[in-house]
């Protein structure tokens, strides 16, 4: 049942999203997109966008690849397998968080992880790019989004939205 | 204090689930007004606590701190309330986008919007990474955990999955300061 593998992946990715949502990105790619080739890159990117474009969390572009590639009860069952994990984890945890939080163990493994997933999304960042960003108009708009977001307050709703309508413009 | 229903706490994330634009700082910051301030439900302590616990933990760290804070409030059901709370807008709303994306996907209108919002969202995951930057790269060691791991997905191709425990194994051993 393809359905069934579609389910787990996405499950034990969730497991491994560790450090924000943004961290997905990457493992999504390499199981959805390289290995199993249940979407194209740009069907991917397109999948992100439409994550930002609602309201809630990002990982929410899980349902969004579940129904483009199996319909409604891909899309249920993903949004299942994206929150079953952090129920689980966070349920437990929250029992002992105060033990938790201040572990050594904890905490010294993060440090590790927190700029390894920055150099994850760093090497992610490149690949879509060399799929997205085709002509001078779409490094222009990927210039104004990062600048956008990085030095204003701008929403990534609003952007995405504004991207779409200078897309329809230009081309 | 008045008893907190798991209604009432179904229909608070839910107002945060469909209002909630523009990631993870404006939903923080709406849950602080809401569920401290405006309700009392839990104190600034419990909801500081809520924000550690839900980046210490996998998955989305906002859906996370909304499972801390259900749990604290009404054991599992309540975690469980704030989960359908928050995803379930997001969730019609994608079923519509998807549904229309598949049927008008071909239409030259919709592939010229989405050539403008695929080259946006390249720049919003580089802001994601300049902001991350900012703040994780303080030290050599953390720079070298960055560049060794950007390394190893964009030319050895490694999975990142393994990526992400092997630096966490990589932390520890780095940051032990004579612990382990």
């Amino acid at each position: 049942m393809e359905i069934l593998k579609f389910l787990w992946t996405i499950f034990y990715i969730n497991l491994f999203t560790i450090g924000g949502g943004y961290v997905m990105i990457p493992l999504l790619q390499r199981e959805i997109v390289d290995h199993y080739h249940w979407l194209t890159n740009k069907e991917f990117i397109d999948s992100i966008a439409i994550g930002q474009l609602t309201p809630g969390p990002l990982t929410i572009m899980n349902a969004f690849i579940g129904y483009k590639v199996f319909g409604f009860w891909g899309s249920a069952g993903a949004v299942v397998s994206t929150y079953l994990p952090s129920i689980i984890i966070v349920t437990i945890v929250s029992r002992y968080y105060v033990q938790f939080r201040n572990a050594w163990i904890v905490n010294a493994s993060f440090q590790g992880i927190r700029p390894a997933v920055m150099g994850l999304l760093a090497a992610v960042a490149i690949t879509l790019g060399k799929e997205s960003l085709v002509d001078i108009p779409t490094a222009l708009i990927a210039l104004g989004s990062f600048s956008l977001i990085a030095f204003t307050k701008t929403s990534p709703t609003f952007l995405i939205l504004g991207a779409g309508i200078l897309g329809a413009l230009i081309y | 204090m008045k008893e907190i229903s798991l209604k009432n706490i179904f229909l608070v994330f839910l107002k945060m689930g469909a209002f909630a634009f523009g990631g993870v700082y404006s939903m923080l910051a709406f849950f602080e007004k809401e569920l401290v301030q405006k309700k009392k439900w839990l104190t600034h302590e419990e909801f500081a606590e809520g924000v550690v616990i839900g980046q210490l933990t996998p998955g989305a760290p906002i859906v996370n701190t909304g499972i801390f804070i259900g749990y604290t409030l009404k054991r599992l059901k309540g975690a469980l309330a704030t989960v359908a709370g928050q995803v379930l807008p997001a969730f019609f709303l994608v079923l519509i986008i998807a549904y229309l994306y598949i049927k008008y996907n071909d239409i030259a209108l919709i592939r010229s919007i989405l050539k403008g919002i695929g080259a946006a969202v390249v720049g919003l995951v580089a802001s994601v990474v300049y902001s991350m930057g900012k703040k994780f790269l303080t030290s050599y060691k953390s720079i070298s955990f960055a560049v060794i791991a950007f390394l190893c997905l964009a030319i050895f191709k490694l999975n990142p999955i393994v990526l992400i425990v092997i630096s966490g194994i990589g932390g520890l051993l780095v940051y032990r300061e004579g612990r382990l």
